[in-house]
């Protein structure tokens, strides 16, 4: 773990699910403290700042997308994690507009969680840093420069398109980007409903990446919301989605 | 009906006595009087127009008649007596004799006519009435006892019978002591309606697009038998309209019921997430606290796989029942379907070692046109239910193939078989088969949801299940995408 301490603020209105977090953060090295809604939330957070928040989105009284919000203007800095329910697809949407960084779904297991706090702290720590040239992840190097690929010592031929498209994929590595984004960032402004231009194009790049495009690695589908894009090597990449019981 | 008679013949005796002394008064007047035949031919007229306005044909005729004789008796030579000396005379009184009864069938023709029209009138009101009242009847009565009431005040009906056919039943109001019932289902039977009026009883066979649907039965009845069929076709309709209402009730409620229970499992679900969120912390933070033996570790683990095996569980419930409520809107995209299939049934083989798996082998398959989650839901409940319902070293098998315009996907499983009685309603909300309620748990939603996604797909989910053979097969087939190209973009 980094030094110091991370800390983080775990604001769920259920209290023994916050006793359970506090415990087991602390014991994955984290520094832990509660809040019981949006309101005490952003009061603790005026009194000192927080590397990471964890919010819950269904709370009584201000809503976890409210308090995102507000927790946004308050420390820009901040790692926000939501956690969600599954069932409503479009919170997770609405918790990246509202400035959210990643989301957990519940139930989630705790490694799961540590992960997914770790890689959103180590994309805001390096927020600030000015964007390398070259990116890697697994065995693919892209060159932003020069608009080169290579996977392992080859070369990968992509068209303009396609490149941008992996670049902004790469650029935010480990953030879920949700279809709209991609496509106003890559296409343009006046972009966002056209899935159909992103799918095909995201079907191109993974048939030219991917070992077994059926399968990727690097960038995974997050169902009804977007892509993300993966380094398989990063151990606190999010494993596979395991959802036939 | 002798009553009636008899009430007739004594209005006609009544009429002819009343002609017979308006008659002889005449006589007797002009008589005294010395009127001759000319003048007194007029006034028998008179008398025999006046007789006919309020008697029947019968007495005007006998009146007529009666006259004829006076006149030939009283006033043509000789006097005295019906023979007649000038032939004139005789053929005066034969003119006399046809006006008059001409006159008498007329008008008598227009009082009956009047009389059926009045008569007529009133029980065309009568009906108007009925067809109110029972208008104003609530429909869950018509089963009761309050259907005769309108029947037996306007209409005088004792006792009403109804025979439905299609549901069997024999409803009877009132107490009959012919055997209405019986005699009611009987005219069903025999196709053929009856009119008794002896006993005053109608049965009229009930029709609805040419096929015979019941039959009703009246007794006590007064009027025609017109009156008999327009009264039946009445209660018909009443009867009809009670029992489409019942049925739309049962359908209400039912309806009613399952999104009560969708709700339910819904909000238990939700419930659920939590304490499983707090128990997968809980469990993950024990291995995080400290050194645990092995024993303690695997412990944790267990609980920590368990608890998000429970978790997948409750998801796929509250997704499945949320897709059950809702119309499903698919979010379109190609996926490589033998791929998805090999990857969940890897899954699925490794919870049931126990059974043997053939997998399709890799040939030739277009991807289809599908959203990859809900594909992945009915999938994984297909291959799910030939585990969960087979038993042990009994063979899965999966085969994919290409059709006409379509990828079929086959999942079979030997060693278990669907009644046939149940073939038809699997697919049905919330059915669950005998075996199946005995021997696994589920929610009765799976095979219902998984044909709703596959029918939004502009897909089929149909069972392949053979009666001798002791085996089930599921087809899915989905639609390949019919422009392939549209979607691989040529890269710019």
């Amino acid at each position: 773990m980094p030094s110091p301490r991370t800390n983080v603020l775990v604001v769920d209105d259920e209290s023994s699910l916050r006793r359970t977090l506090r415990a087991s953060l602390s014991a994955s090295g984290f520094d832990v403290e509660e809040a019981h809604d949006g309101e005490t939330a952003l009061s603790t957070l005026e009194r000192r700042p927080f590397d990471l928040i964890l919010l819950d989105i269904n709370m009584p009284g201000m809503s976890g997308i409210d308090a995102c919000r507000r927790i946004r203007v308050l420390s820009p800095r901040a790692g926000i994690v939501m956690v969600t329910v599954h069932d409503h697809e479009d919170d997770k949407v609405h918790a990246l507009e509202a400035g959210a960084d990643d989301y957990v779904t519940k139930p989630f297991k705790l490694r799961e969680l540590t992960a997914r706090l770790r890689a959103v702290l180590r994309r805001t720590r390096i927020q600030d840093a000015p964007l390398p040239e070259v990116l890697e992840a697994g065995n693919l190097k892209i060159d932003l420069r020069r608009h080169l690929l290579w996977q392992g010592q080859e070369e990968v031929h992509l068209s303009p398109t396609e490149f941008d498209l992996l670049a902004f994929l790469m650029k935010n590595m480990g953030a879920p980007l949700t279809h709209v984004k991609l496509l106003r960032s890559v296409w343009g402004p006046e972009y966002g409903g056209e899935l159909e231009y992103l799918r095909s194009y995201i079907r191109m790049l993974r048939k030219k990446i991917e070992r077994n495009p059926a399968k990727p690695e690097y960038i995974l589908t997050e169902p009804w919301l977007g892509y993300r894009f993966c380094n398989p090597s990063d151990p606190d990449s999010p494993p596979g989605t395991d959802e036939d019981e | 009906m002798e009553q009636a008679h008899a009430r007739v013949l004594r209005k006609s005796a009544r009429s002819v006595l009343f002609g017979s002394s308006a008659v002889a008064l005449l006589t007797f007047f002009c008589f005294q009087v010395h009127v001759d035949f000319a003048s007194a031919i007029p006034l028998y007229l008179l008398v025999v127009v006046l007789q006919s306005l309020t008697g029947d044909f019968r007495s005007s005729a006998i009146v007529a008649s009666l006259s004829a004789g006076c006149l030939d008796f009283f006033f043509t030579e000789p006097l005295f007596s019906f023979r007649m000396t000038n032939p004139l005379n005789g053929l005066a009184l034969v003119a006399f004799l046809v006006t008059a009864l001409v006159i008498t069938r007329l008008v008598s023709r227009v009082r009956t006519e009047a009389e059926f029209s009045r008569l007529q009138e009133e029980r065309l009101n009568r009906l108007y009435q009925l067809s109110q009242r029972l208008l104003t009847l609530e429909p869950e009565m018509a089963m009761a006892e309050k259907l005769l009431p309108p029947f037996s005040e306007l209409f005088g009906i004792t006792v009403m019978s109804i025979f439905d056919a299609a549901a069997g039943e024999l409803f009877t109001f009132g107490d009959s002591q012919t055997s209405l019932a019986e005699r009611t289902r009987e005219a069903y039977i025999h196709e053929h309606d009856l009119d008794d009026r002896d006993s005053g009883t109608a049965i009229r066979c009930l029709r609805a697009g040419g096929k015979l649907t019941g039959a009703i039965g009246l007794e006590g009845i007064q009027d025609t038998a017109e009156t008999a069929s327009a009264l039946a076709a009445l209660a018909a309709t009443f009867f009809e309209r009670a029992r489409a209402f019942a049925n739309a009730s049962t359908a209400a409620a039912a309806a009613q019921t399952e999104s009560y229970r969708s709700a339910v499992l819904d909000a238990l679900a939700h419930e659920f997430k939590t304490p499983l969120a707090t128990i997968l912390a809980a469990a993950g933070g024990l291995r995080e606290t400290g050194p645990l033996a092995a024993e303690q570790l695997e412990l944790a683990d267990t609980v920590e796989s368990e608890a998000a095996r429970l978790g997948r569980l409750t998801t796929r419930l509250l997704r499945i029942a949320k897709l059950e409520r809702e119309d499903i809107r698919p979010r379109l995209e190609l996926v490589d379907i033998a791929s998805l299939v090999t990857q969940i049934a890897g899954r699925y083989s490794a919870r049931f070692p126990d059974r043997r798996i053939q997998l399709p082998g890799r040939s030739d398959i277009p991807e289809v046109l599908a959203d990859p989650e809900l594909l992945r839901l009915t999938l994984g409940q297909l291959i799910e239910n030939a585990y969960k319902y087979s038993h042990a070293d009994s063979l899965v098998t999966i085969g994919i193939e290409r059709l006409d315009g379509f990828v079929a996907v086959r999942v079979s499983n030997n060693g278990s078989s669907i009644p046939y009685e149940e073939q038809n309603r699997i697919f049905e909300r919330f059915y669950r088969g005998a075996d199946a309620i005995r021997s696994t748990t589920g929610s009765g939603l799976g095979l219902y949801v998984a044909r709703k996604i596959a029918l939004a797909h502009g897909g089929t989910l149909e069972l392949e299940s053979r009666r001798a053979a002791n085996d089930v097969i599921f087809c899915l087939k989905l639609p390949v995408s019919k422009d392939e190209s549209s979607y691989a973009l040529t890269a710019n």
